[in-house]
């Protein structure tokens, strides 16, 4: 066994943006040992650390050579190799050409009793340093990036400009060449705090050179060191910063050496709406906000600078300049558009698309009027809510315009809320307004009150239907106006209590793109909202643990309201859950008279045919059709669910006593007629079949 | 209004017995630097642009394999951003610094650092960083990735890779370096308004701030873009300016047609500013500014850069487009 060796390997860059640096370090985690195992280069750990400016690759335990390797493949039997004359067929000429061998060099071997041809392939012992600067070449063109681009005058392309490469097996210098560079000993350190360059002894060396020319070379690390500092300011002022996990990941990859400090703005700019400053500090500046112990945003935030710690102060000085010019936009923006009432920017939504074939959001707001008003009156809302579900639908969409929403987008709804009371609109209706986005995904807060629940659906209906409308609903992983997500928040809202007909309101939908003069064929469009929505749902369902049998089973009864799948499911696993061998049982029996069944007898009885055990099942089944239909009728799903279960004693004594498929076809007919009659009680609540033992 | 901060650095600076440098003296020490960079200083275009991008030194050299090098101010307008001189961050009118280096050096962003340094900032004593913007101008058909350059969090430069401009793939790639010079000099001078500006300051001390030279201008600008052009004169300007690019094209002349291009954007950009412009309306004539700009791009690679180009060219654009990113400068 010869010698083990490390290898290092940097490609250094200019910067990266953050979030695609990110995924090339989940992925060369993956590329490096595949890149290696692929010309069986042995190997052991391989750890990878990158920075904005430098993807790195430590691989311990590197052979100095691959090992030599003979493989032997059979080929095809040797009669259909040779023939008669002995000479190699196309068969046996394209088996060799295929192993990479000479059609002379195939042997011929008996094995299991037949003779083949086999071709042996022997793969000289190579030695590592000759196949890495292939490798290596291979890592840095397998990353792939969300974008990339060219620089100069090369033709390659990378996420931005590669400008160093270092690849060292131990003190070796590997010869990598991309871009028009060459691998070389020289590395760079933190661009203004030791630029360097800086050389690498040997491989092992690498990231205690880099680290000590103030570069933190991994992810974790320089999160760690940010969490720390953060929690230093936190224990020094009293405040409490909110770190979302996005900001966090951005703010990681913005530097190479992360020092945390805290500024603070003039008190003044906090009579701006909260979520402003939020956003201009988040998004626009990635600063961390800091809040008090009640929850209150301070007039102090965090920033993670990547300069010299000992000029921390001209730099806090410098980013404090910055957010009192973004503070005082935001609050000239505010005070300009609190000049006008909400009701005025509504007519200038026709300056917004909303889409290209289904117009402004102008448009959208009128339809979005005309559906809160029907699921208001569907809901059954009194008067006064009605009112305000109607006035809110008008204004919901009003701030899209305003100097606010336009300078930071992620306020909208918010911005509209503020400028509806500043305007005197009610509270209820600016509330819902700034709910009208809710849920924005899976688990969010749903709007407060049914109000905003009309909104926030009629909101997200509308997308739904116009996009479908047009052809344009999600394929695949392709989902560019999110209306999976819709589907979800709404279907959320109609289990949390929403009491309207989803079909109905897709009805009521299509019905005002009809009269906009949107060309569609409705019945095709209604059927692919409802089966977008019943999909929606069972995928719900699954995830939340609920038994595909189950929602198969309700399903199966054609229920297409989202609401009623729900809670239909949820009261069948429920009754599997109390008494599973009774169910199990009833299932079976079920399952059992339903593959007897045959609807072409109809499902008339003669009762002077019957015998005791079939009279009592009959007793059983007429029972059950009144109560389970009232059950039914009564939206109590779960006491139509215990009303069949009276029948699981019949109709066991049933099928243990009686002879079904009897000789004599009168009693026969008469009792798949009793059959018949006994899976129609099921019809409306669930199809047992699909949950009997086997169903699956 | 200066804040404490910033007469505290003034202050300081003062004391230390050095003032920061004027914005003419921003403008003039950049020049210089780009200009001993190879660059050829050149003077502002003549033409109403957006920004210092659309100038035909940068649209246009951007295209074919020759190597070009440039730098000049460039007068920019865009009519929406009037705040009638009112907001300190924001004007219908403003300078951009422009730098296009093709193809991109090696070096760029060292080159880049010292011109930071070359007008007085201390890159060492801040915290300067790359962060992601890319650029993509539908109406041009151009797109590139880059950074925006903050320096202390201020957004002060774009910098971008161009890689496609009017729908042709560049090569070799041009680099382009936009300062805001307006944005650039308040940090200098630690100002919070662009009015406070110090434009100049003679030896006797006498000195002129950027309000003394453009608030004025601003005003009136600003009123002229809301409220007072005359939309049928620039519905019709259009139409004329859109059909004489198209003759001015079958004469094979791209940069006299690339002018009409330019007429277009900005009385486009005045029509929106008015508010005359709907929704639909609006994708349709930046359809037709962008046609007319491949249109000139294309004729451009034909007469000057000598270029094959087929003549379905220039008219394909990448789906989605319009959906990415809009005109940012």
């Amino acid at each position: 066994m010869s010698s083990l060796h490390t290898l290092a390997f940097e490609v250094g860059t200019e910067e990266i943006p953050a979030f695609d640096l990110h995924k090339a370090t989940l992925q060369l985690e993956k590329l490096v040992p595949a890149a290696l195992d692929e010309v069986r280069i042995p190997h052991g750990a391989v750890s990878v650390r990158t920075t904005p400016r430098r993807l790195i690759v430590i691989v311990e335990d590197v052979a100095e050579a691959t090992e030599a390797l003979e493989e032997v493949f059979r080929g095809p039997a040797a009669k259909i190799a040779f023939d008669a004359e002995g000479n190699p067929t196309k068969a046996a000429v394209g088996f060799a050409r295929g192993k990479g061998v000479d059609v002379e060099s195939l042997e011929r071997r008996e094995e299991n009793g037949a003779e083949y041809v086999f071709a042996t392939r022997s793969v000289p012992a190579r030695e590592t340093v000759g196949l890495l600067p292939g490798v290596l070449k291979g890592v840095i063109e397998g990353i792939s990036w969300p974008k990339s681009c060219r620089w100069g005058t090369t033709s390659e392309y990378f996420s931005r400009p590669v400008r160093w490469l270092v690849a060292l097996l131990d003190e070796q210098v590997v010869p990598v060449e991309f871009a028009g560079l060459r691998a070389a000993n020289l590395t760079r350190g933190h661009r203004f705090l030791s630029p360097g360059p800086h050389e690498v002894p040997t491989a092992s060396a690498l990231l205690s050179v880099v680290e000590s020319a103030h570069v933190v070379a991994s992810e974790g690390a320089r999160e760690a060191a940010i969490r720390a500092g953060v929690a230093e300011i936190e224990r020094a002022s009293g405040a409490r910063a909110e770190l979302p996990e996005k900001t966090l990941l951005e703010v990681t990859n913005l530097c190479e050496q992360p020092t945390v400090l805290m500024g603070s703005f003039d008190e003044e700019f906090l009579r701006v709406p909260e979520e402003i400053i939020v956003d201009a500090m988040l998004m626009h500046q990635r600063y961390f906000p800091l809040y008090d112990a009640d929850g209150k945003l301070t007039n102090r935030f965090i920033v993670v600078s990547n300069g010299d710690p000992d000029h921390a102060a001209t730099i806090v000085e410098g980013n404090e300049r910055v957010v009192r010019a973004r503070l005082s936009d935001a609050k000239f923006f505010y005070e300009e558009d609190l000049k006008r009432p909400l009701e005025d920017y509504v007519e200038r939504l026709d300056e917004v698309v909303f889409q290209e074939a289904l117009g402004t959001m102008r448009d959208k707001t009128d339809r979005l009027v005309s559906l809160a008003r029907h699921l208001a009156t569907d809901a059954g809302l009194p008067a006064a809510d009605a009112a305000d579900a109607e006035r809110a639908a008008h204004l919901c969409k009003a701030d899209l315009v305003t100097n606010a929403v336009v300078e930071f987008t992620s306020v909208q709804g918010i911005m509209g809320a503020y400028y509806a009371q500043a305007a005197g609109e009610g509270g209820q209706v600016a509330r819902a307004i700034a709910d009208h986005y809710r849920p924005r995904f899976s688990g969010d807060d749903l709007p407060a009150s049914q109000v905003g629940r009309v909104v926030a659906m009629a909101d997200k209906l509308d997308t739904i239907c116009g996009l479908f409308a047009v052809g344009q609903g999600p394929t695949g992983s392709s989902d560019p106006f999110a209306l999976r997500r819709s589907a979800i928040g709404i279907v959320a809202m109609l289990e949390a209590g929403l009491p309207v007909s989803l079909a109905a309101a897709v009805d009521a939908s299509l019905a005002t793109y009809r009269a906009a003069g949107v060309p569609f064929d409705a019945q095709a469009v209604r059927d692919e909202v409802m089966e977008f929505f019943v999909t929606r749902t069972k995928v719900i369902l699954r995830d939340g643990g609920c038994a595909p049998d189950a929602v198969d089973a309700v399903l199966a009864t054609g229920v297409e309201e989202p609401a009623l799948i729900m809670a239909r499911v949820r009261a069948l696993e429920a009754a599997r859950t109390d008494a599973p061998e009774a169910f199990l049982n009833l299932a079976t029996a079920y399952a059992r008279a339903n593959n007897l069944r045959d609807a072409a007898l109809g499902a008339e009885v003669d009762g002077s045919l019957l015998v005791e055990e079939e009279r009592a099942l009959l007793d059983a089944v007429e029972r059950a059709e009144g109560s389970v239909g009232a059950a039914l009728s009564a939206g109590d799903y779960p006491r139509a669910l215990s009303e069949l279960a009276a029948l699981r004693g019949p109709v066991d004594v049933f099928f243990e006593r009686i002879m079904v498929m009897d000789e004599d076809a009168a009693l026969r007919e008469n009792r798949l007629r009793l059959l018949n009659r006994f899976v129609g009680v099921f019809s409306h609540v669930a199809d047992f079949g699909k949950m009997a033992k086997g169903a699956k | 209004m200066r804040t404490e901060t910033a007469t505290a650095t003034t202050a300081r600076r003062e004391a230390a017995g050095q003032l920061p440098p004027t914005f003419q003296d921003v403008i003039m020490n950049l020049q210089r630097y780009w200009g001993d960079a190879g660059c050829v200083v050149l003077q502002p275009y003549d033409n109403e642009v957006g920004a210092g991008t659309n100038a035909p030194a940068t649209t246009l050299r951007s295209l074919g394999p020759d190597t070009w090098r440039t730098c000049y101010v460039q007068g920019s307008r865009r009519p929406t951003d009037g705040r009638y001189g009112e907001n300190p961050n924001r004007t219908q009118h403003y300078f951009q610094f422009q730098v296009l280096m093709k193809p991109s050096p090696d070096n760029i962003q060292d080159l880049y650092l010292g011109s930071l340094r070359a007008i007085g900032i201390d890159v060492d004593a801040h915290d300067v960083r790359f962060v992601e913007d890319d650029w993509e101008s539908p109406t041009l058909g151009a797109w590139g990735l880059g950074w925006e350059v903050w320096i202390d969090g201020m957004e002060v430069t774009q910098f971008t890779y161009f890689q496609q401009v009017g729908g042709f793939e560049c090569s070799p790639v041009p680099v382009e370096i936009a300062y805001g010079l307006e944005r650039l000099t308040m940090f200098v001078q630690g100002v919070d308004s662009m009015f406070d500006i110090v434009w100049s300051r003679g030896a006797d001390g006498v000195t002129f701030t950027y309000g003394d030279v453009y608030l004025e201008n601003e005003r009136q600008y600003s009123t002229f873009n809301f409220e007072v052009a005359d939309t049928d004169f620039l519905f019709r300007e259009f139409n004329d300016r859109e059909a004489e690019c198209l003759r001015t094209l079958e004469a094979g002349l791209p940069l006299p047609a690339y002018d009409s291009v330019l007429k277009c954007c900005h009385t486009f950009n005045l029509l929106d500013a008015r508010g005359v412009i709907s929704a639909t309306e609006r994708m349709a004539y930046i359809l037709r500014v962008r046609t007319l700009a491949k249109a000139v791009c294309a004729s451009y690679m034909r007469h000057v850069v000598g270029m094959e180009v087929p003549e379905e060219e220039g008219g394909v654009v990448a789906p989605g487009a319009l959906e990415g990113k809009g005109e940012d400068r």
